[in-house]
């Protein structure tokens, strides 16, 4: 069930409701939020439901092992199991497909005929998401962040629909506190709530989607039928449509989680404005970079040790974050890439090079993230090849339009305009009455169902991963 | 979206939310209401087609009563990226293809066309250049349209993809593909590549009114006189050449069994035109013995083919689909 669709139309009104009107009855209510959000996850497959239940008794029952503990090896070595077997459920579920073929392959090579089965395991919506915050849980607690919720809370915050399926990762520490004790009715940020909804309409199905009908489709599947100017084009859109599509996913989500009490973390803060890599990954998917930082960089040992010691942490912490996007090639290249780009940047600060100004580096920045992202949306790395090669061969342009040229440099302009107009354009609309606010989302509901396609709205793209 | 500042924005009381979001779903029941019922008879079977079924109903009632669907339509209709090209009950093509439906008792004289000039060895050697090539359908052809375009480009083919997902012959409210498929004959294309199926099995109108349900011999003839349709379309009367994917058998033993229909009625709509109309058999190759199958020998080693739906191809198998196209089209045309 996707955010902007009519199931879901249906299933947030009731769900709104009855959370409010549970709330003073604190254990029914979480009794109810977790029936409603398996009842979201059950729309994509219920059958996926018992790994979403497994994976919550697994963290849990660790987490509480290690609470329990006194005696540190003990605790490090409840946590390290855990933690495997997270990481060994995502790895079957959405790495097996891609490494048994090659796995088979090598067998074969060396003389070994034990051939793995070849089967293509369906990979459950939202598991990178779910599997990561489980690990959030159960790491606090071994950190002493957090003391271990009861299975009921763990349950609700594993589950919690609003985050379920495409994040952002909200940590243990954030969210399990909010359920101590009922959400009070009387400080709904409404005003809030109802901004993010209607941005994040505008800018998924509105912006993403025709974008990705209109140019970026079209040119990453058949580049070779494209030149220079088309295919540069799509690449400036295909960073429009990526931004557009996450960031509006995520803001729904975060505006759903307020109209029933609840807060999230922000994830995206503008990130083509940044003037280095290192500032992009603090914009962008703000919740995945802390956790690769958090939970990946610093266990490896971060910045402490040798230069060589740093970069080998931030290539591998970029080449995980690449691979945890998907099963193939591409995403780990891409990962890579962004690895490269900040090791590059910390050797020039060491070699104390004289930065240039901040719209240059601006410029640069976005055209590195650009170049990646042609390896993120491309199908292989050939059609990628074929992508930048397409870059130098001049042809007339088929698909610039008005329409396309607006949409790439309105998203890219309100990155880059100051932050004060618009802050004050969003404050005037929180403020709304809650008439206004409903007429307001009545009315961008209709006006952005009028530019879908007889196709429907096409899935989020993190919903893949 | 600029930072939201939870500590300074505007709190409200949860009834507040309650009301606007009670007021939004039901401005967009007075707006939209026919859309949501319209929404419900187009999702397969089951508990959540059921569910929306039962909003829809009083939905639709109510917006059929106000004049405010019309006032929106009207409105946003300069938004609608796509051409008008759904279709109401029982209509498939909107009249603009002329198909012999039940013609008379007379036995049907038989032409050239009907014969497969290549199965019989009497084709002509091709001399005709490959210029422009259509691969259409619903969700089936991605990514075998991306993969033969790409093949075919260095040929100097050009290649349009027009997939329509979630769409499909026996699903004609949203999108009437004998609409569509007369708007697509107006490119003109030399060859047109049609993978159509994961999505049928519903009831239909057929042109006098009368609703066949799935899955008996009214449907399957339903859908053959709509597949032919199309298939005539794409002809254009001889000077078109169409490649019709069957349907690789699906893991789901429901959706196979309206797969097996959705085939053998491609096969009886292809009769006619055999010359010009080629149903590509996919079955004997992925699917053989029409049992559905993960992966497959190719070359020495076990490959997977499929997506994880159990419906879709995956690139290995789109290559595979790509390969038998390829090998039509060379009976057809000179390709280098």
């Amino acid at each position: 069930m996707v955010f902007p669709s009519i199931e879901f139309a249906i299933f947030f009104p009731i769900v709104l409701v009855l959370s409010w009107a549970l709330m003073p009855r604190h254990a029914q209510w979480k009794a109810f939020a977790i029936v409603a959000s398996y009842a979201f996850y059950a729309a994509a497959n219920w059958k996926f439901c018992f790994l979403l239940g497994a994976v919550t008794l697994l963290n849990h029952g660790g987490a509480v092992l290690v609470h329990r503990s006194d005696d540190d090896r003990r605790r490090k070595h409840i946590v390290a199991a855990t933690v495997t077997l997270d990481l060994l459920l995502l790895g079957v579920f959405k790495y097996y497909g891609f490494f048994v073929e090659d796995v088979n392959g090598l067998l074969d090579h060396v003389g070994l005929s034990l051939p793995l089965p070849v089967a293509q395991i369906a990979l459950p919506v939202g598991i990178s998401f779910f599997t990561f915050q489980a690990i959030t849980y159960i790491v606090d607690v071994y950190r002493r962040l957090v003391e271990p919720a009861s299975l009921v809370d763990a349950a609700v915050y594993l589950s919690f629909f609003p985050h379920l399926v495409a994040g952002p990762i909200v940590r243990a520490s954030e969210f399990i506190p909010q359920l101590a004790k009922p959400r009070n009715p009387s400080r709904v940020a409404l005003g809030a709530a109802m901004t993010l909804i209607v941005a994040g309409l505008v800018k998924k199905v509105g912006i993403a989607d025709t974008l990705a009908r209109e140019i970026v489709d079209p040119v990453f599947a058949v580049p070779e039928q494209y030149g220079t100017w088309d295919v540069l084009l799509a690449g400036y859109a295909y960073a429009a449509q990526i931004y557009c599509d996450f960031s509006g996913y995520t803001d729904m989500a975060i505006g759903l989680a307020l109209l029933m009490g609840f807060r999230f973390p922000q994830n995206f803060d503008r990130p083509y404005r940044a003037a280095s890599f290192r500032e992009f990954w603090r914009r962008w998917h703000m919740t995945l970079s802390r956790f690769l930082r958090d939970y990946l960089y610093i266990p490896l040992g971060g910045n402490r040790g040798s230069r060589w010691f740093m970069v080998r942490n931030l290539m591998l912490t970029m080449l995980l974050g690449g691979l945890w996007h998907g099963a193939a090639i591409t995403f780990v290249i891409w990962g890579g890439l962004h690895g490269l780009y900040l090791v590059a940047e910390r050797a020039l600060e060491w070699l104390g090079t004289r930065r240039p100004n901040v719209w240059v580096r601006r410029l640069i920045v976005f055209h590195g993230v650009v170049l990646a992202w042609v390896l993120f949306r491309s199908s292989s790395l050939d059609v990628a090849g074929t992508f930048i090669g397409r870059l130098a061969h001049p042809a007339a342009a088929q698909l610039w339009s008005p329409l396309v040229l607006a949409l790439v440099i309105g998203v890219l302009a309100v990155q880059l305009a100051p932050e004060r107009p618009l802050a004050r354009l969003r404050i005037r609309f929180e403020s709304l009455q809650p008439a206004m606010l409903g007429a307001a989302l009545a009315v961008t509901v209709l006006v952005v169902a009028a530019t879908v396609s007889s196709q429907g709205v096409p899935p989020f793209i993190y919903f893949r991963f | 979206m600029t930072t939201i500042d939870l500590a300074t924005t505007p709190r409200r009381h949860a009834r507040d939310a309650i009301v606007a979001i009670g007021l939004a779903a039901v401005l967009l029941v007075a707006a939209a209401g026919g859309s949501i019922r319209k929404q419900g008879d187009e999702m397969r079977p089951g508990l959540l087609r059921d569910v929306v079924r039962a909003v829809g109903a009083p939905a639709g009632w109510v917006a059929d009563r106000l004049p405010i669907h019309e006032v929106v339509h009207d409105t946003t209709a300069f938004l609608s990226p796509d051409a008008n090209l759904s279709g109401g009950k029982g209509a498939f093509g909107g009249g603009a293809i002329s198909v012999a439906r039940g013609a008379g008792a007379a036995i049907p004289a038989i032409s050239a066309d009907d014969f497969d000039l290549s199965a019989i060895g009497a084709a002509p050697k091709p001399t005709r250049k490959l210029r422009t090539l259509l691969v259409t359908g619903d969700s089936l052809p991605m990514p075998l349209d991306s993969i033969l375009a790409r093949r075919l480009s260095s040929k100097g083919v050009k290649t349009t993809r027009d997939p329509h997902v979630g769409t499909g012959l026996s699903k004609s409210e949203l999108l009437d593909w004998g609409k569509l498929s007369v708007r697509q004959a107006k490119t003109q294309p030399d060859a047109v590549v049609v993978f159509i199926g994961a999505n049928e099995g519903f009831d239909m109108h057929t042109a006098v009114g009368k609703r066949v349900v799935c899955c008996g011999i009214d449907w399957a003839v339903e859908y053959a006189t709509r597949a032919r349709a199309m298939m005539s379309v794409y002809r254009r009367g001889g000077a078109g050449r169409v490649y019709w994917l069957t349907v690789p058998t699906p893991r789901d033993s429901a959706r196979a069994e309206v797969e097996r229909l959705v085939n053998q009625s491609l096969t009886v709509a292809a009769a006619p035109y055999r010359a010009q109309v080629h149903v590509l058999d996919t079955v004997p190759i992925l699917t053989p013995g029409d049992h559905f199958r993960t992966a497959m020998t190719i070359g020495d080693r076990q490959r997977i083919v499929r997506e994880p739906d159990g419906i879709h191809l995956n690139d290995t198998g789109s290559g595979i689909a790509a390969d038998l196209v390829v090998e039509a089209l060379r009976k057809d045309f000179v390709l280098p």
